[in-house]
Formats: C-alpha cells, sequence, structure tokens
C-alpha cells in the first residue's frame, strides 16, 4: 500500500470526526489579544534582562581586571 | 519558514494584508484556520484548556509575525508549524511537571482526556473513532490529523514537523494500521480487508 492510499483512507475515515469549535466568547478574546499585536513584533521588554546581564557581567570583569591590575602594581 | 509559488488567491491578499499590519486580514485568517488549529490541538493534548492556550500562543506569533511574512508563504503549513512547536514545547513541560511531581499522585488523566470529545459526539462510531485517534501515540496521531483531517500532503507535514519524508510515510502507515485495529468493527470495510 503506498502513502497515498494511507493518506486517502485516512482522510476517508476522519470525515467521521466530529468538527471541534471554541465557544463564540472564547473565540473573540484570543482573536482581540492576537489582533492588538498585529504588525507590532515581539516586545522590546525582551532584551531588558539580556542587557541587564550583560551591564552585570562586563561591571564583573572591569573590576577583576581593575583589582588584578592593582595587585601587580602594588 | 514555509514557503511555496502556489499560493491561493485568499491567501495571498491576507499576506498582503498582514504585512501591512491591517487587523482586518488578520480576522479573515483567524476564521478561517481557528477551527482547524483548534481540532488539531485539541486531539494531540487532549485537554481544551491547554488548546485555547495554545490557538492564542499560536496566533499571537502570528501577529507579531506579520510585517515579516513572505508574500509566497503557505499560511496553513505556517500556522500548523507553530502550532506543533507549541504542542512540543507544552509536552516537554508537561514531562519536566511530572517528573517533579515525584511519587505525588497522578489525576484521573483518563476522565479528563474523554470529556472534552466524548461530549460532542453523536454515535457509538464517532466515540470509537476518537478514542481510537486518541489512544495513538502522539507521534502517530499527529501524522494521522494533519494528512486524514487537515488533507495535507505527506510531503508537506514532513516539512511542517521537520522530519524526512520516509519517516512520515511509515508513521502515516503505521497510524492507519494501529487505527484500523483500535476501530475493529467500526472500521469501514475496505480497511479491514486491506
Amino acid at each position: 500500500m503506498t502513502d497515498q492510499d494511507d493518506a486517502a483512507r485516512l482522510t476517508e475515515i476522519s470525515r467521521e470526526l466530529p468538527a471541534l469549535d471554541l465557544d463564540a466568547t472564547t473565540a473573540e478574546q484570543i482573536a482581540r489579544r492576537a489582533r492588538d499585536q498585529v504588525g507590532r513584533g515581539p516586545s522590546p521588554l525582551r532584551f531588558i534582562e539580556p542587557a541587564i546581564a550583560v551591564l552585570l557581567v562586563t561591571g564583573y570583569l572591569i573590576w577583576s581586571v581593575l583589582k588584578a591590575l592593582e595587585a601587580l602594581g602594588g | 519558514m514555509v514557503r511555496c509559488a502556489g499560493v491561493a488567491e485568499d491567501e495571498r491578499a491576507w499576506i498582503d494584508g498582514l504585512r501591512r499590519g491591517e487587523p482586518a486580514a488578520f480576522d479573515a485568517v483567524f476564521d478561517a484556520y481557528r477551527r482547524r488549529l483548534y481540532g488539531y490541538l485539541v486531539r494531540m493534548t487532549r485537554r481544551r484548556d491547554v488548546a485555547e492556550d495554545l490557538l492564542q500562543d499560536t496566533f499571537l506569533r502570528l501577529a507579531q509575525h506579520a510585517r515579516r511574512l513572505a508574500p509566497d508563504t503557505r499560511l496553513g503549513a505556517w500556522l500548523f508549524t507553530v502550532a506543533h512547536r507549541c504542542v512540543i514545547s507544552w509536552s516537554r513541560a508537561q514531562a519536566v511537571r511530572a517528573q517533579l511531581a515525584g511519587d505525588f499522585p497522578a489525576r484521573d488523566v483518563q476522565a479528563d482526556d474523554r470529556s472534552p470529545l466524548s461530549a460532542l459526539v453523536d454515535s457509538q462510531a464517532q466515540l470509537a473513532l476518537e478514542r481510537a485517534f486518541a489512544e495513538l501515540a502522539p507521534p502517530y496521531r499527529e501524522v494521522a490529523l494533519l494528512v486524514g483531517v487537515e488533507g495535507l500532503q505527506p510531503a508537506e507535514v514532513a516539512e511542517i514537523l521537520g522530519q524526512k519524508p520516509d519517516a512520515i510515510r511509515q508513521r502515516l502507515a503505521r497510524a492507519r494500521a494501529q487505527l484500523a485495529a483500535a476501530l475493529g468493527e467500526h472500521a469501514p470495510a475496505a480497511w479491514r480487508t486491506a
């Protein structure tokens, strides 16, 4: 049996499955939330966490280098 | 992500609208695909509340990605790819949660699993069919749903799931065989003789 036969038989029997749908209120809520985001792109807030991490790590590295120089110089 | 030269005219207009950030284009896509995606998500997660959350994630992703869609994007395949990834993430989170729960008694999954679907079926044959789909292992169920219910081509499904076409062909054959075995007397006559 080919994959086309398998596909045709699955399609044939799947016609018997009942259609599933959301209730109208939930569908409208989901649509509204997503519609408000159309064309906006992901929130810029997603950059805040990595930016804080980069600042902390960079600050710590600078402090470490300064301390090392201080120790070597003194 | 998923592109093709042969995009239907409606879809081309919707994609143009989405690329311009038009809410009306989003509404048209939502109306066209929400039932299909919701059915897929309910049958993959076996929970209506989770399916609603994942449906929202899928459409939020579309909304946020709207301006970056390629003009030749096949929306159906694009949306099912995102929905598939949402299901995978949810399944992984479920596995971690189950591991963390350790020895706590598991909830009555059987009772919960049946409720969203058994309420909708109006015949023994339909109930047997829903159960047969639900009993398939997730990789087989997913292929059976995408090919059988959604009418996608096996090659398209391979692209959506990120699998080789041969793997999809195998899953398709096994899904059909397992469905036939599970359906027993409810299977169509042609299936029983195959």
